[in-house]
Order: C-alpha cells, then sequence, then structure tokens
C-alpha cells in the first residue's frame, strides 16, 4: 500500500515541525547560539553581549513583572553602578522611595532602570538608550516655568538634549558649577594636561641617563615627598634604582632570549620598574627566580592575567568598556551542562561556546576593512609590551580600526597638530591631545593617577567629557558649546562652535537678580 | 499639649482625639522592629506592651532631631562658623567641605529608605529652598502649616498613597542655631529671607505604613 501524496506531505511537514521544534527547544534550554530569539535588536550598549542572555535575564522562568523588573535593575547595576557613583547621579533610584513620590511614580517608576531604558526596542530608541519619549521631565518638573522663568519657550523634549541637562550626570552642569566657571577664555594661556603633563618624563629614566642618578632621584624624591613624613626620599632612589633591571638581568628561555626582544625589554618601563621577563611570562615562578620552573611554565603570549596584577584599575575599566566588555566578570558564561540524561545527549548537539573577543568586523560603527580580522578584548590588541614608545595605544591604535569621520578628521585637527608638536620636542609634555587624552583621560583616584580604559565613561553623555577632559585646556562655556554641536563634534572641533547653549548665561542672569 | 488628628480630608482636625482604628497585631511586630533597630530594646518588652504608631514616630523622630541638632552645634556651628576650621557647602564634594546639616539629615532618609520599608521620614517646608521639598500631599501641607501655627505642638494625620495608608507625623523644624537662619536666608532660592534663631523652617514628615 502507498501513501498519498497528500499523507506524505503531512508526513514530512509534520516531522519537519517536531525536528525544527525540537532545535527550537535545545537551543532554548540546552545550549546554542540564541540569536534566532533575539526579539529586537540591542543598543550599542549591549550588542557585544546580547547574546550572553542570562547576564541580564537572571529571573528564571514564570518570574513575575515585578521580580523581574528587580532583578533587571541588579543586573544593570553589575555593570553600571560605579558609573552612577561617579556621575554622582542626580536622580538616584532611593530620591524615589519615599511614599509621598507614589503619584510621581505612577507616571514614571524612576525606582526601574527599565522605565527609561528598555533594550530590543530599536523602533522607539532615541540617544542614550532612552525608551521614553523625550518629554520625560515632564512628569516632576512641570513648575519650571514658574521657577525659571527663563525657561519659558523651550519645550520639554529639549530638557535633556540641548547641552544643558542630563538626567543622571550633571556634575558639569549644575547651576553653581555653571556660575562659578563662568567667563574664561575658549582655549586657556597655557593649554596643558594637568595629568598628563609628566609624560615622556619618568623620573626613574631622568636620573637614570643622569651622571648621578641616586642624587637625581634622591631630589625628584623629595620635591614630592609630603612634608610631613619622615624624609626617606634618599633610602627610597637607591632601592628603586637597585630594582632598575637592564638586558644582562634578562631571564627567559633560550629559545626566547632574541636581541631584539632583550633590547626592546630593556628600554621599556617594565625594566626600569624591575620587572623581568617572567613577571609577565612565568609570574608565579618569577619569584622563585628558578629557570627550569621558569622554562616549564611559560606562558608565550601573557593576557590580561598578567597585565592586571600590577595594572588593576585600567584592567578593571578596561572590561567595563566596548573594548573589554566580553571579559567582563558579570557576564554569563555558557549555560551549566544539564544533568538530566536526555538533555546531556541534547546537549551534544546544542551547546554554548564562550563568547570570543569581539571581531572588528562586528563593531556597528564604521572600520577599516582590512582591520575586521582583528579583535579587541586583550590588552595586547593596543599596547606592544616589548615595545618602548607606549604612546602607540595613544593614537595609532586607535586609527588602525576605527575609520569614522571624527577619527579621520583627527589628522587635520588643531588637537593632533599639538600632539605632533609635543612628539616633536616643540610642545611641553600634556599640550598634545591624543584620542586617549579625551576618550582615556586619566583620572585621579584616591590620590593617584591611572588611565581610564573605559572609554564610554566620559563619552555619553557627552558633556561627562568636559571636567576630566575639555577643562584642562579651554573655558566651560566653549566646551558646552563645542560638544553640542554635532557638525563640530564630527569634524574633530576643527573650527569654533556654531551655536551657543545660554546655560551659564541663564545662571549669571539669576544670580545676579538674586543678589 | 499634642494634637492628634483624623485624616484632613475626611474631618477637620480635632486636638486630643484617637486615631482610627488600625490593624494593631501586625503594627506591634513593625514597631517591636523598628523601636529595635534604633533604641536596641529587647523586642520582648514592646511586644508586650504594644506600641501606637504615634508613639514610634515620636520616639524615631526623638533619634533624628537629637543626631541633627549634634551635627548642627557641633560639627557646622562651632567648626565652620565659631572656629572656621572647615567650610560647609551644599556642593560639599566639589568644596571638599561638609555637607550642610540639611543634607546630612537627607542622606540619611534615602539610606533608611535602601534598608526598609517599615518607616520613612523627609524634609520638608513651606518655604523650602529645592521645590521640590514642598509640601505635596494633604497632610503635609496642612501639617507644616499646622506646626507653624502651633508651637510646640506636632501633627498626626494619616493618609493613603499609593494605594497603602499611613500614619503620618510632622514635627517642627526650628532654627536651632544662626548657621541655619543665616544660610537659609542668604541662599538664592529660598522664598523668605527673614528667618530667626527659634523659627520653624519647616517640618520633619514621619510616614509608618498601617495597613
Amino acid at each position: 500500500m502507498s501513501l498519498s501524496s497528500n499523507a506524505l506531505l503531512w508526513i514530512t511537514w509534520i516531522g519537519l515541525t517536531l525536528v525544527a521544534g525540537a532545535a527550537l527547544a535545545g537551543v532554548m534550554y540546552v545550549g546554542g547560539k540564541r540569536d534566532l530569539l533575539l526579539i529586537g535588536g540591542t543598543t550599542s550598549a549591549h550588542h557585544q553581549i546580547e547574546l550572553a542572555c542570562e547576564t541580564c535575564h537572571t529571573s528564571g522562568l514564570f518570574a513575575d513583572a515585578r521580580k523581574i523588573e528587580k532583578d533587571m535593575n541588579k543586573a544593570c547595576l553589575s555593570c553600571h553602578e560605579d558609573e552612577l557613583k561617579v556621575s554622582n547621579d542626580s536622580h538616584p533610584v532611593k530620591k524615589f522611595r519615599d511614599p509621598r513620590n507614589a503619584d510621581r511614580r505612577e507616571q514614571l517608576d524612576a525606582l526601574m532602570c527599565v522605565t527609561c531604558h528598555l533594550e530590543h526596542r530599536p523602533e522607539v530608541t532615541n540617544a542614550m538608550a532612552v525608551t521614553l519619549p523625550n518629554d520625560y521631565c515632564l512628569a516632576c518638573h512641570q513648575d519650571v516655568y514658574k521657577e525659571r522663568p527663563t525657561h519659558v519657550g523651550s519645550g520639554f523634549e529639549t530638557c535633556a538634549s540641548a547641552g544643558c541637562h542630563n538626567y543622571h550626570d550633571n556634575t558639569a552642569l549644575y547651576e553653581d558649577f555653571l556660575v562659578k566657571h563662568a567667563g574664561g577664555e575658549a582655549i586657556a594661556a597655557h593649554p596643558v594636561q594637568s595629568l598628563a603633563a609628566t609624560r615622556g618624563r619618568d623620573p626613574l629614566r631622568i636620573a637614570l641617563a643622569d651622571a648621578d642618578p641616586v642624587a637625581t632621584l634622591t631630589a625628584f624624591l623629595r620635591d614630592v615627598a609630603d612634608e610631613d613624613k619622615k624624609d626617606t626620599a634618599g633610602v627610597d632612589a637607591v632601592a628603586r634604582l637597585a630594582r632598575v633591571l637592564d638586558a644582562g638581568d634578562a631571564i627567559a628561555p633560550a629559545a626566547f632570549m632574541s636581541e631584539e626582544a632583550i633590547a626592546n625589554w630593556a628600554g621599556s618601563a617594565h625594566a626600569v620598574a624591575g620587572v623581568n621577563c617572567a613577571g609577565c611570562h612565568a609570574p608565579e615562578q618569577a619569584k622563585e627566580g628558578d629557570i627550569s620552573a621558569i622554562e616549564a611554565n611559560w606562558v608565550e603570549s601573557p593576557g590580561m592575567d598578567a597585565c592586571q596584577s600590577c595594572h588593576k584599575q585600567e584592567a578593571a575599566t578596561f572590561v567595563e568598556g566596548k573594548h573589554g566588555m566580553r571579559a567582563h566578570p558579570e557576564l554569563s558564561g555558557p549555560r551549566k551542562e544539564p544533568q538530566n540524561a536526555m538533555l546531556k545527549i541534547a546537549a551534544l548537539i546544542f551547546h554554548d561556546e564562550p563568547l570570543p573577543p569581539m571581531p572588528v568586523s562586528e563593531a556597528l560603527i564604521p572600520m577599516k576593512p582590512d582591520a575586521a580580522h582583528l579583535t579587541v578584548g586583550s590588552c595586547n590588541a593596543c599596547h606592544k609590551p616589548h615595545e618602548q614608545d607606549l604612546k602607540v595605544a595613544a593614537v595609532e591604535a586607535c586609527a588602525s580600526c576605527h575609520d569614522d569621520a571624527h577619527t579621520k578628521a583627527y589628522f587635520t585637527s588643531p588637537h593632533f597638530r599639538l600632539w605632533e608638536a609635543e612628539l616633536a620636542g616643540a610642545g611641553e609634555p600634556g599640550s598634545g591631545v591624543t584620542c586617549a587624552d579625551c576618550h582615556m583621560p586619566k583620572i585621579e583616584a584616591r590620590g593617584k593617577a591611572f588611565t581610564m580604559h573605559n572609554q564610554n565613561a566620559y563619552f555619553r553623555p557627552n558633556e561627562k567629557m568636559i571636567r576630566p577632559v575639555c577643562s584642562n585646556c579651554h573655558s566651560l562655556e566653549f566646551s558646552i558649546d563645542a560638544l553640542a554641536d554635532p557638525e563640530l563634534v564630527e569634524s574633530n572641533f576643527n573650527g569654533r562652535p556654531s551655536l551657543h547653549i545660554p546655560s551659564i548665561d541663564w545662571a549669571l542672569s539669576r544670580t545676579r537678580r538674586a543678589e | 499639649m499634642t494634637a492628634i488628628t483624623t485624616p484632613p480630608s475626611r474631618t477637620h482636625r480635632t486636638p486630643g482625639a484617637t486615631r482610627k482604628e488600625i490593624d494593631m497585631k501586625r503594627f506591634i511586630i513593625k514597631a517591636a522592629a523598628i523601636a529595635a533597630m534604633f533604641a536596641a530594646v529587647p523586642t520582648t518588652t514592646l511586644r508586650a506592651e504594644g506600641l501606637e504608631p504615634k508613639d514610634v514616630a515620636d520616639m524615631l523622630h526623638a533619634v533624628m532631631d537629637s543626631d541633627r541638632t549634634i551635627y548642627t552645634k557641633m560639627i557646622v556651628a562651632r567648626l565652620v562658623n565659631e572656629h572656621k576650621l572647615i567650610k560647609a557647602s551644599e556642593f560639599f564634594e566639589d568644596e571638599k567641605a561638609a555637607p550642610l546639616p540639611a543634607q546630612m539629615f537627607r542622606f540619611g532618609a534615602e539610606m533608611v529608605a535602601d534598608k526598609t520599608d517599615l518607616f520613612s521620614y523627609s524634609l520638608l517646608s513651606l518655604w523650602p529652598v529645592n521645590k521640590q521639598n514642598a509640601p505635596r500631599t494633604d497632610v503635609e501641607k496642612e501639617g507644616l502649616q499646622f506646626v507653624v501655627d502651633h508651637p510646640g505642638e506636632n501633627y498626626y494625620g494619616e493618609e493613603e498613597l499609593g494605594g497603602t495608608k499611613y500614619f503620618t507625623a510632622v514635627y517642627a523644624d526650628t532654627a536651632i542655631s544662626p548657621a541655619c537662619s543665616s544660610c537659609h536666608n542668604g541662599h538664592k532660592d529660598s522664598p523668605k529671607t527673614d528667618f530667626k534663631v527659634g523659627d520653624v523652617m519647616g517640618g520633619v514628615v514621619i510616614r509608618i505604613p498601617v495597613e
């Protein structure tokens, strides 16, 4: 008996449906790439990690909506909490918990991040990943026209889009700051970035080049020493100079002792700071100095683990930014292998792979085609630890991948000309402005400066850049105007702002009236 | 004398009247927990005696008021105004200064809100520097006016906010040192510029959910 073609078609259809259903269930519940399940693209903030679903979706199945929102808040804060602290968040959640704000919460539930920032909704996502209509300030600040007559005529949709206010970060925009920093020259008389003013002037290296290194270094240490402490500059100088290593001190397996590698290392900051080859390539064994143990445990290309043992803040901030976020410790890894025997078999087909560092080709912004195969995600993607010139990471490394109008325009910008002058010795240290100076600025924390490696920390909204970056050389008014001018930003500040944000004028007029 | 009121929207204030019946069983547990947090008194005693929300609010206010008075007098008035050793500023982070007494109080209120929803408190005024701290609910409006009009008295009421019923107490917030009045009088956003020491400048509002 033969089956009718209709029956065959039914059997095929049912079979294919079952196979497809099983595949879908396998991907959903066991493992495998879940891009099919994305209900809409994510913003550029999360695009790299959109397939690590459990990083944000932590509630599990069948959780109620409120629990999901609360869990989502925790997930957001696991990466963004520090940023909110640095921003001195103007609208922290704790301000909205008071029952007197219950009616306001009904209009705008400011307790939940997802009230304003919903992911997977590209069709309604505005600037700063806001998925509410831009007049959200109206919910609580209806009285603004009465309190601030200067604001009459400005729509609520412009509060946060015109260079005047931000919902979270107003550290360079609050009224008293505007008043305090009113006036000043667009470009300072002595435009030098204070925290970059020592670059290229490593006191140890300067001392080493001197006839009497101990005396030079002692003088330097005395100069920077805290007066209240016992003067140990002389002892410190001797100790520091004793740590300096030269080519003859290199400890590495013979196969890696190339003349070039040793020469580069000997001229690097690592050798000056007393970090031998094994300090990075076999850190545990380096402490003992046993060459056979070092050889046995030699890591040819050390990863971030080795770097972060000394460069802790740099590594911690690196994984918070776009270049290293796939290595963030809070990122959900592959799903756990199932215990159930049936599912274990399914896991042979359906299993998660850890997210590899993102290739440049997957970036959402213009990148150089010949860099498509490169990846970020590790320190040595930009830094070459064996090279003496660390400046490559400040400009060239960026431009080797990035190919947008702002990057291209940098090389004809005043900032680049200043950098060229600094490199040539015509400009003083800190007077040149590199990509890293603006996007990975040096930040002072607990009395020490470190290089912020989260390129997003002072990036969006761009007024975040004013305090750590622009204010080094520019007036507040010029900075606000320049950052609010998208064409000027695109041309990499080749020219002057074509618009003026009146916030400082308004703040001054109100203060004067009060006086 | 202490005035106790029923919700203003229903009946007008009746000094001396008792508040409406509330769910005492649940409340006693809450009251015991709150009192234990702040007074370190054995909870069994409080459970046995039970506590009126008014008493709990009064106890909480006694702690809040004392702490802030100490901060105002021993830190701000003494070290800032008298000895001029440190500065106090609204923008204490940028100015590397001490927070103002009102900020110290608010930060405490926010931290409490992070820890518990058994009670909440805020510092409000009919003449607020920050307009977000003006009264918004009927009880806040009536309570703040009451403590201005009745020196030495507190205001107690009930109100429903966001579907929850609250016992709400309002306590006068008085200028206890020249630091308070001079700072408010000189602030560009202060709607009132003639405060004197001893004047009621606003009120502390304590809310305890009772349902």
